[in-house]
């Protein structure tokens, strides 16, 4: 029985993943120039700065469907029980042009479409590492 | 500002071979790629001690676990060049999005500049045991940190989201896909060197296979294949000498990252925006503009693609792609249509990444089609996205 692949944190991003594993959605924000991102990047790709501080900070993860798929067939291990599921590309409402893609856990059955609400839900992958997904907003 | 390309015409393909294209070949990939490299220098008049340039472009495009050994999953231009016994004055290789362009563009821009006198392109594409795309690993870092633990891994997953972006915005459906893979498959069932040769798919079949990742189905990709081509280039006053008549590269342009995304996240209006902008410098390159080209071979490498760089290029307005070849727009076999497939693409002859576009471009303008032939001057051969990718505009007529 394989287990699903599990994120590796890097100094930069460990962060985020604490955070995550708390259920807590954090974006990164520029010390230069407040913008923020995900994900984070050598160069900031707002103000250019090379020598900032990156911190991460909790926001609200409600945002809005941009586009889905329904993965049907995987080519990594740990899916098999999984498959059919749908992935939804959503753009949040808490910064300009940040966009996630995660799990929507409503099934493969309900109804999508571009714009609709969705709001930030967790799967826990095991004890520590869990991965921000989405739920229509009711 | 784009300035118009300096070495507009002033370099030609003269002379090309290509393997036959195999699921699974029993020969190396490296010889095949020295014998097809052999023929092709012969093809256009020279011999192995006139080469003294080598270009290309090694990627290996799988996301599974295979492993990268140069000779044997792919062929580098400096492997190439050692195998063929030539120490060469030039050998680059390409390493951005859009390989077959960003080739061509090192190619011409070494002749040009007078670092090589004659170039050899050359692509070679593997089909490793095992699932194309499979991987068992148990942990992501880097960049795939971000998507692969929630399965959003692999080019069909990226294909899938603009694909359902557009169908959602303007109305097409599956059957809008099928219609181009449907083409793809007719022309290329028509070509001898085809893996798709006497092999036409027919749309009912499109329809009845459930997707992979919705709405993408295996139809609407490209299937791995091992395959080999090669052209050789050499400026135009030294093409006047050679045996077949040369095409000349009038200019190309390639497309850029536009901003920051999670890895293989493709948005639909980055493909647009950034494919528009990839036309722009292409047309202000080469001088001339879309209703000027005869032979628009856009890429295929997953059947969307066609929709995107049709509207990106300005031969149909946004939203109107799916429209236009639903009613017979495309179909190269119509006096009226539109002949972006007519060498097969990517989908009608396997995944040799951009090679079937170069091809059809350099056999129709160079009159060496045979049964296919077509009236043509002007071609233009796409690679990759529209946004990350490229195009090169080739003329028989420099004036």
């Amino acid at each position: 029985m394989n287990a699903r692949p599990i994120p590796v944190p890097n100094d930069t991003t460990a962060p985020f993943w604490a955070a995550a594993g708390d259920h807590v959605l954090t974006l990164a924000r520029c010390s230069n120039c407040s913008a923020l991102t995900l994900p984070p990047e050598p160069v900031c790709g707002h103000c250019g700065s090379t020598d900032r501080e990156i911190t991460f900070e909790p926001v609200d993860g409600a945002g809005v469907i941009r586009s889905w798929t329904v993965v049907r067939q995987s080519f990594l291990p740990g899916f098999d029980d999984d498959v059919p599921f749908v992935l939804v590309d959503v753009e949040l409402d808490a910064a300009e042009d940040v966009r996630l893609i995660g799990r929507f856990l409503d099934g493969i059955d309900a109804p999508l479409a571009l714009g609709l609400a969705v709001d930030l839900a967790w799967e826990d992958l095991n004890d520590d590492v869990a991965l921000p997904a989405f739920r229509l907003r009711p | 500002m784009t300035r118009s390309f300096r070495a507009r015409n002033e370099v030609a393909i003269v002379g090309y071979a290509h393997s036959k294209i195999e699921r699974r070949s029993d020969r190396t990939l490296g010889a095949i790629t020295v014998d097809t490299t052999r023929a092709a220098i012969a093809d256009a008049g020279l011999s192995v001690d006139q080469i003294d340039g080598f270009v290309g472009s090694a990627l290996f495009p799988t996301a599974g676990d295979h492993l990268i050994i140069d000779g044997v999953s792919t062929v580098s231009p400096n492997w190439l060049a050692r195998s063929l016994g030539v120490n060469p004055r030039y050998a680059a290789g390409f390493s951005g999005m859009g390989q077959i362009p960003g080739s061509v563009a090192l190619a011409v821009n070494a002749i040009a500049g007078g670092a090589a006198d004659h170039v050899v392109l050359h692509r070679a594409l593997h089909n490793p045991k095992g699932r194309y795309h499979g991987s068992s690993r148990a942990s992501f870092g880097g960049e795939q940190q971000w998507t692969a633990p929630q399965g959003y891994f692999g080019p069909l997953a990226m294909i899938a989201l603009p694909t359902t972006e557009y169908l959602e915005r303007y109305g097409a459906t599956r059957e809008g896909l099928a219609a181009i893979a449907v083409e793809a498959r007719k022309n290329g069932s028509r070509i001898p060197w085809s893996f798709w040769h006497d092999r036409p798919l027919a749309a009912e079949t499109y329809l009845d296979a459930e997707p992979m990742f919705d709405p993408i189905c295996q139809y609407d990709c490209d299937i791995p294949v091992d395959g080999v081509a090669t052209f050789v280039f050499t400026s135009a006053e030294r093409a006047r000498d050679l045996p077949h008549r040369p095409v000349h590269v009038s200019g190309y342009a390639t497309g850029a990252p536009t901003r920051s995304r999670m890895p293989l996240h493709w948005p639909l209006d980055d493909i647009m925006d950034g494919g528009r902008e990839t036309a722009r410098r292409l047309w202000a390159a080469v001088g001339v503009g879309s209703d000027e080209v005869d032979l628009p071979q856009l890429y295929d490498g997953f059947s969307p693609f066609i929709w995107f760089w049709l509207e990106s290029l300005g031969f149909c307005e946004p939203g109107e792609a799916h429209r236009f070849i639903a009613d017979g727009g495309i179909d190269s076999d119509r006096p009226d249509g539109l002949p972006v497939l007519s060498g097969g693409g990517a989908l009608g002859n396997g995944r040799m990444h951009g090679i079937p576009q170069m091809l059809e471009s350099y056999l129709q303008l160079a009159g060496r089609a045979g049964d296919r032939q077509r009236d043509a001057n002007v071609a233009l051969a796409c690679h990759a996205s529209p946004h990350l990718g490229g195009a090169v505009v080739y003329t028989n007529d420099p004036g």
